[in-house]
This record gives structure tokens, C-alpha cells and sequence, in this order.
């Protein structure tokens, strides 16, 4: 009876695959937080109760969990394109902190206009996310180097270039840890007026979400990126471009993880210091995997950042550790490739 | 630094870093030849520096706790290869949950033990007594059994038929099978032998050094494995004069940091990675085994 239902979700279409997915992901992840809170000595309902209110209750906690949402969302949205073309961008982490760094960067240095620096300052961490993207793209086309052992030195690299800077060059001398200079009140990304309270990065990721959505399913781009993906041989024999294609997408997937790091740090950190960034570049693979497709990873990402904000009050309440919260991002991700991998699942 | 100095002080700091580099560069080099990426490596690391201190300090022995590491790293590489190898699943993703997974379970697992004094220091793993053309030494045994680990691995790879049958493995799945060797089974079996190496470095940086545990100690360790192997091509001499090279570089950033100076070590720590790109660039590809990172899936 269990793998018959596992079954139906498995080969459902994909807008049922989504929400029947995020169902069977939110049972293992409260499941296994049941198991945690009983090991602490508290009760289960009491846990899982306190990580809800800590991620939904009141406007303010709402609307920090939506804003997570829309970090993850990014970051899973810079797997998941690169991904259908056979490109695996395990660099998501370190190509966030680079953007994060770049857009801090020019708002201490530009003077001007909001409306000129902000959107100059989202280019640049998208382009710095880029850059950090390119070594392993070019790499991957010009000498067959696997992306996945690159990404992952990219990202090291990455993240302790970062902290060189913040503890050097860029130190706030004031601070007594790594830390730039807060970013100027006029830079700091405004809440769009009579919408709710959020901030316009949150907006322009839904934006680009949808926008995703619609170049994968409705344009001849999204035609060829899964052509190439799927059968490259094929493909060029088609006379499709097939590297090039892979590099638009590898492209575009290193900028949204950069802007992702951009609105992170000029929407709600407002500097970027030691320590300062959460996993979302690994929280982004997850999603990605898990989504599917650019609307799959919304509801994925909704859940984790309801893990991510709602950890510190669940702690408060009932000594249940925040770093249950790395077991419950992961634990779902085996769950579900295992089930995948099983004979139930047609592929 | 002065000459005496260099030796007395810096040498064996570089070895003292490089230590648990190479138990897990071990595991890494081993598992990839066979065919099965080990991204899981931070992951393996991590549960050997927990496992490894809790014993330690619950027996008072650390050698206890050493050997206990193993133990759950071999539990670790049965439930990767049960995962990647059996099912079969992305080893890429299985390695980042996994790690995802393991530093939750132990951090969640450390604050569990903490009122039964897992916070305090470990006792220490003495040091050997080795007297060379009348001098006497005090070596690490740890050290040296790494070091004995790399020699061992290079002769079971390159100088024996199993060795050989793991790098076909490693290199053409389908035609070791056709060969008669049991793919699924003996990648798994090799992948818990890695699971105990990977340990076995988390409880050398444990244990072995640093005598305490604290949330995700390993601090990327793993990744830094995976660059030294990538670094000496799958080679274990190679790994092996990686590891030493990164130790180094831990050891000159330790010592950047405690001179004080204004100088920040974070800029030396990019080197391992951006030396790894490099090499990874020159050599390009088909050096490395072919069939790593592809599911092996029978019929």
C-alpha cells in the first residue's frame, strides 16, 4: 500500500509531482524532527509547533521567512538551469558570497541616485557571480574538466577570498571581527510601497521565477537547453549550438546565485561579515533537485526557510538545537532519491 | 624563519595539518578509482571527529576512540554505497545531502552528550619514542601510520590484482563486469574501507591534534582531501605531496595568525583550491578515472 502511494507521486505530472512532493517532504522532515525532539526530552507537537510559529506568526516573522524563500529560490534556480543541460553547479555557495561582496562593494564606494546604484550594484554581484562561474565553464568546454570537482574549488576559493577582503582591504576598523562597512541607508533595497512589506529583491525574484518558467516551457531557447541536456550527440546533429547553449545557461545560473548574494546583503544583512551567509548554495541544490522545475523549487524553498528562520525560536522554546535544521534540508534530499532510485519509479 | 627553527617548529606542524588530509585522502583516492565519487567526504570526516572524541573521553583512552571512529566510517561507507552504489543514485547529490545531513546529526549529537563531558579536552595519543643513529625522535604515530597508508595503497593499487581489479572498476564498469568482478559489491566494499579512511582523518584532527570537538569542525577539511586528490591526479604519491603542500599552507597561516602583524591568512587559504584549478587545467581530462560519477546500473 506505502509504495503504491509513493508510486502515484512519483509519476504524477509535474504540478501535482510538486505539491504532493512538498507533502511527502514536509512528513520526513517533521518526522525526523519528532525523533530529535524526543531524543531532547520535549514533546514532539511542542517542537514542531514552536518551528512554525518561530517561521509564520506576525508579519515581521512571515515576512523574514519569505524573504529566505526568495534566497533559496535563487540559489536553487542557479542549480536547476544549468542543470538541464547537463552543467551540475555545486559552486552556488561561493558565486552568492562573491555577488554579495561586489554589490556591498559599490554602494560604500558610488554616490548617486538609489535608482541608478541599486541596479548597478545588482549588476555587479550578478557579474561576480559570473566570474566565478566562468573558470569552471570554461574549463568544462575547453578541457572536459568535470564541473563538479571545479565548482567545488571555486567555491572554497571563493568563500576564503571573501573572508580575506572583509577581514583586510574592506574591514570596518570599528568592528572587532571581519566585517565591511554597513551599506549606506539610501542603498539599502526599499519595501515597495502598500505591498505587504517586502523588499523589491523579493518581487524581482518572482519575477524572474515566473519569467524561468516561461522561457523553459514556451520559447525554442528551452526547446534546445533540453535537447542538449537530454541527448547532446542528437542535439548538434540538429544543428544546435550545443556549448553555447551550455554557456548561456551556466551563465545565467552563476548571475541569479550572485544577485542572490547582492539582495541578500542589501535587502536584510546590510554588510557582509564572517559567517554571515547561511548554506543557501547547498540549500539551492536541494531545492533544485527536489522542485524539479523553476516553480517546483518555490514551495521546496518555502519549506526550507521555514526551517531556517523558524530554528532559533524553536530552540528558545524547547532546547531543540538550530543545527537540526541542516539534518531536516538533508535528510529529505536521500529520502527522496532513494525512492526514486527504487523499481516503483518508472523513469 | 631561521633553518632550526623551520625544523623544530614548522615541519612538524605541516605534518601535524597534513595528518588528517591524508587519512581521508586515502578514502577519496580509493573510492574514485573504483568509480564512486566521494563528495560525502566532509561528511565522513565530521562523524570521525565526533565519534572519536566522545570515546575518547568516555574510556579515557584515545586510542579507543580512534578505532571507534573507523567504526561509524565504515557504517557511513556502507549507507554511501547502499545509496550510490546499490540503488544506484547521483553520487554528487547523495555526497552534499549526506554532508548536509551528518553536520546536523552532529552537531544535534554534541549538544545531546554535552552533560555527559564531552565538552572537555581528550586525553592525548602519546607520542612514539624513535631513536635514529643514536638521536632520539618523538614522531606522531598517527602520522606515520598515514604515511604507512599511502605506501600501502599505492602497492594494493598498482602492484596487486585486486588493486587492479578496483582501478577497472574505476575506469570501465561494464567491462570489469563482463570480466567477471562483482561492480555493485565490490564498490561497495571499497567504499566502506573510505568510509573508515575519511574517519580516520576526522579522528586525526581530533584526537590526534586539536583534542576537542566543536560544531562542523572540519571546516571544508574534506574538500580540501578532494583537491589534494584531484591535485595528485589519483595518484596516491601525488595526493600525498598535496596534503604535505596544504599543510604547509595551514601551518604558514597558523603562524601568520599567531604573529599578529595585520596580515589575514585567508588569502593563502585560497591557494590549495586555486593550485588545484590549475593543475585541473593543465592536465585536462582523461586522466582521472572514467567512470567516476556514473551510476553503474546492471542489464
Amino acid at each position: 500500500m506505502r509504495h503504491r502511494v509513493f508510486q502515484r507521486i512519483l509519476q504524477a505530472g509535474t504540478v501535482h509531482r510538486t505539491f504532493a512532493l512538498t507533502l511527502a517532504l514536509l512528513a520526513v522532515t517533521f518526522a525526523a524532527l519528532a525523533v530529535a525532539a524526543l531524543l531532547v526530552g520535549s514533546a514532539p507537537l511542542d517542537v514542531i509547533r514552536s518551528l512554525l510559529e518561530g517561521a509564520l506568526q506576525g508579519r515581521f516573522r512571515m515576512i523574514s521567512t519569505l524573504i529566505q524563500t526568495s534566497a533559496v529560490v535563487m540559489t536553487g534556480l542557479a542549480v536547476l538551469l544549468p542543470y538541464q543541460v547537463g552543467f551540475f553547479n555545486v559552486g552556488g555557495q561561493g558565486q552568492l558570497e562573491v555577488g554579495a561582496l561586489a554589490g556591498v562593494a559599490i554602494t560604500l564606494a558610488a554616490s548617486g541616485p538609489a535608482l541608478l546604484v541599486i541596479p548597478l550594484s545588482f549588476t555587479l554581484a550578478a557579474l561576480a557571480g559570473v566570474v566565478a562561474v566562468a573558470v569552471p565553464l570554461l574549463l568544462r568546454i575547453k578541457r572536459s574538466s568535470s564541473e563538479v570537482t571545479t565548482t567545488i574549488m571555486m567555491n572554497a576559493a571563493c568563500i576564503y577570498l571573501v573572508l580575506g577582503i572583509i577581514t583586510g582591504p574592506l574591514k570596518d576598523p570599528a568592528a572587532f571581527y571581519g566585517t565591511t562597512h554597513p551599506v549606506p541607508n539610501a542603498y539599502q533595497l526599499p519595501v515597495v510601497p502598500g505591498a505587504v512589506g517586502l523588499h523589491i529583491g523579493v518581487w524581482l525574484v518572482l519575477a524572474i521565477t515566473i519569467g524561468l518558467h516561461l522561457v523553459m516551457t514556451r520559447t525554442v531557447f528551452g526547446v534546445k537547453l533540453r535537447a542538449v541536456g537530454g541527448n547532446r550527440p542528437a542535439a548538434i546533429a540538429a544543428g544546435i549550438p550545443a556549448d553555447r547553449i551550455l554557456a548561456i545557461a551556466v551563465i545565467t545560473g552563476g548571475a541569479l546565485a550572485g544577485l542572490a548574494g547582492g539582495m541578500q546583503a542589501l535587502g536584510v544583512v546590510h554588510r557582509v561579515a564572517e559567517g554571515w551567509a547561511k548554506p543557501w548554495g547547498f540549500a539551492g541544490i536541494s531545492a533544485a533537485l527536489l522542485g524539479g522545475s523553476p516553480l517546483g523549487v518555490v514551495p521546496v524553498a518555502f519549506v526550507f526557510a521555514i526551517l531556517e528562520t523558524g530554528a532559533r525560536h524553536m530552540q528558545a522554546m524547547t532546547g531543540v538545537p538550530v543545527a537540526v535544521v541542516y539534518l531536516l534540508q538533508g535528510l529529505p534530499v536521500l529520502t527522496f532519491l532513494g525512492l526514486r532510485a527504487t523499481r516503483y519509479f518508472t523513469r | 624563519m631561521s633553518i632550526e627553527e623551520w625544523i623544530i617548529a614548522f615541519l612538524p606542524g605541516a605534518m601535524r595539518a597534513a595528518t588528517p588530509l591524508i587519512f581521508a585522502a586515502l578514502g577519496v583516492l580509493l573510492a574514485e578509482r573504483s568509480g564512486v565519487l566521494m563528495i560525502g567526504v566532509e561528511g565522513a570526516m565530521l562523524l570521525g571527529a565526533l565519534f572519536s572524541i566522545v570515546v575518547a573521553l568516555l574510556t579515557g583512552d584515545a586510542w579507543l576512540g580512534f578505532l571507534f571512529a573507523g567504526l561509524v566510517g565504515a557504517a557511513a561507507g556502507l549507507f554511501l554505497g547502499g545509496l550510490t552504489v546499490r540503488l544506484p543514485t547521483d553520487q554528487v547529490v547523495v555526497g552534499i545531502a549526506f554532508n548536509l545531513v551528518v553536520l546536523g546529526l552532529t552537531s544535534f549529537v554534541f549538544r545531546l552528550l554535552g552533560p555527559v563531558g564531552v565538552y572537555r579536552i581528550a586525553p592525548p595519543i602519546p607520542m612514539l619514542e624513535l631513536s635514529i643513529m643514536g638521536a632520539v625522535f618523538a614522531a606522531p604515530p598517527l602520522t606515520g601510520m598515514a604515511l604507512s597508508l599511502t605506501l600501502i595503497t599505492w602497492v594494493l593499487l598498482f602492484r596487486t590484482g585486486p588493486g587492479l581489479k578496483l582501478r577497472s572498476m574505476g575506469e570501465r564498469a561494464h567491462a570489469a563486469h563482463a570480466a567477471g568482478i562483482d561492480v555493485v559489491r565490490s564498490r561497495i566494499v571499497v567504499l566502506v574501507l573510505a568510509g573508515v579512511l575519511c574517519a580516520f582523518g576526522g579522528a586525526a584532527l581530533t584526537v590526534g591534534w586539536v583534542r576537542v570537538f566543536t560544531e562542523n569542525i572540519t571546516l571544508g577539511r574534506g574538500f580540501i582531501a578532494l583537491a589534494a586528490v584531484y591535485f595528485g591526479r589519483w595518484h596516491p604519491g601525488w595526493a600525498l605531496a598535496g596534503c604535505l603542500l596544504f599543510g604547509m599552507g595551514d601551518a604558514l597561516a597558523l603562524r601568520l595568525q599567531a604573529a599578529g602583524g595585520g596580515g589575514t591568512p585567508f588569502y593563502l587559504m585560497t591557494i590549495p583550491y586555486l593550485l588545484t584549478l590549475v593543475v585541473v587545467g593543465i592536465t585536462g581530462k582523461a586522466v582521472g578515472p572514467q567512470d567516476a560519477g556514473k551510476p553503474y546500473g546492471r542489464g
